[in-house]
């Protein structure tokens, strides 16, 4: 549980950089953060004057996608988040694919609870820009990767076949992913993906997003936790990060000058020399 | 695990400027390649998407090769710069589901090589043929 001076201290941070726009230069139109409700919690623009009691971070949620469509309509708005790590690595790659203006956006860190970074398997529970809290240590590997790793491929392809059974094609993982923004999605795309399966066919519709996940996924957990099928999809995009990492180097959200290395050349991102 | 009689079917995809081009000599030089590759020409070995090699093993193929211009020889100066980053992960990534990856691979053929393109297909069908077909490991 996030302790309940984290939540005061953020509360303030946002109160200090809403309301006297002066401090440090921001002239901010406001803040994207979670707000109670009827139904727990749900995404919010805090503006100047609000009642911040009602502010509150947790479960988590991914406000990135917020930030993004305001950002788009608004062509000028200059906004804050109220930001975990794995809500600052995903703007990270958004911004780095014009979906976020890094000029327009101010970072209100906090850092997550050793127990949270424990549950997500989170590499890096906390932000750059740390404001509140103190950083935990990183979470440990999902020791599923390791273990479906060293499994024979008949193993794999028994235990991927059923979870993948198990699909109801909701599309939940990409609609709640921070990184899937293509408004014309290959998943939709016939010529990939027959219409009218269920399961959906394999080896295409799970393995497209994976794909796609490999100079991206931020680890931020939210395609599993959204999944109505709790199918172990970042088993498979922790695959994905690793292998980028070892084959070219790239660590998605680490870095915003990095880019995207899989549209570059080989002069612009070499491969690793083999291990 | 080899079947008895069992010729696979192998998705050849061949960038138009060097493989296609290898493929093309070896049938005037009259060197014979097997008949198991279905070619399919694409402008740049760079156009292939992982997508398209997927539906290609759905739709029944035992075996995919992606095929272009060596690097440094690109027609578009940097096209299979993307395939030699994109067809490892690829290839990773379908064994991380259970298909061998020895399914698919990415070999560089120009068109002066026309040798080398029968080999190439030659060894490919050969292993395909010993592994036997995919719907023996992927069936739903």
């Amino acid at each position: 549980m996030m302790s309940a001076s984290t939540l005061d201290e953020i509360r303030k941070a946002v109160a200090e950089r809403l309301n006297e726009p002066s401090k440090e230069g921001l002239r901010l139109d406001g803040v994207v953060a979670l707000r109670k409700s009827s139904q727990g919690v749900a995404p919010h623009l805090f503006q100047k004057g609000d009642d911040l009691s009602e502010l509150e971070i947790a479960p988590k949620y991914p406000l990135t996608t917020l930030v993004s469509k305001l950002h788009k309509r608004y062509p000028t708005i200059k906004l804050a988040i109220v930001a975990r790590g794995c809500d600052e690595r995903a703007y990270i790659e958004m911004a780095k694919r014009n979906q976020i203006d890094p000029d327009r956006l101010y970072i209100i860190g906090f850092a997550c609870t050793a127990e949270d970074a424990q549950e997500c398997y989170c590499p890096e529970p906390f932000p750059k820009n740390l404001v509140v809290g103190v950083a935990p240590a990183p979470g440990p590997a999902n020791p599923l990767v390791a273990k479906y790793d060293a499994m024979p491929l008949a193993e794999r392809r028994e235990f991927w076949k059923q979870q993948f059974l198990k699909c109801l094609k909701c599309y939940g993982c990409r609609n709640i992913c921070p990184e899937c923004f293509c408004e014309a999605c290959a998943m939709e795309d016939m010529a990939w993906v027959e219409p009218g399966l269920l399961a959906p066919p394999f080896p295409t519709f799970h393995l497209i997003r994976a794909m796609h996940m490999a100079s991206r996924c931020v680890a931020c957990r939210e395609c599993e936790h959204a999944c109505p099928a709790h199918i172990p999809l970042t088993v498979l995009y922790d695959l994905m990060r690793r292998d980028i990492n070892d084959l070219l180097g790239y660590l998605p959200g680490a870095d915003i000058q990095a880019k995207p290395p899989l549209s570059l050349s080989l002069e612009q991102s070499p491969l690793r020399e083999a291990r | 695990m080899g079947v008895e009689g069992f010729e696979p079917r192998i998705v050849a995809f061949m960038c138009n400027w060097c493989t296609y081009a290898g493929a093309d000599n070896a049938g005037v030089a009259r060197l014979e390649s097997p008949a198991n590759i279905l070619p399919i020409r694409v402008m740049c070995s760079g156009r292939i998407s992982p997508e398209a090699v997927m539906r290609a093993f759905r739709a029944g193929a035992d075996g995919v090769l992606v095929m272009g211009c060596h690097i440094g020889d690109c027609h578009y100066a940097a096209g299979n710069h993307r395939t030699i980053k994109r067809m490892p992960l690829l290839r990773n990534l379908l064994s991380y589901v259970g298909v061998n990856p020895e399914r698919m691979e990415l070999v560089w053929v120009s068109a002066a090589e026309a040798p080398r393109f029968v080999q190439v297909t030659k060894a490919f069908t050969q292993k395909i043929k010993e592994l036997g077909p995919l719907s023996q490991e992927v069936t739903e």
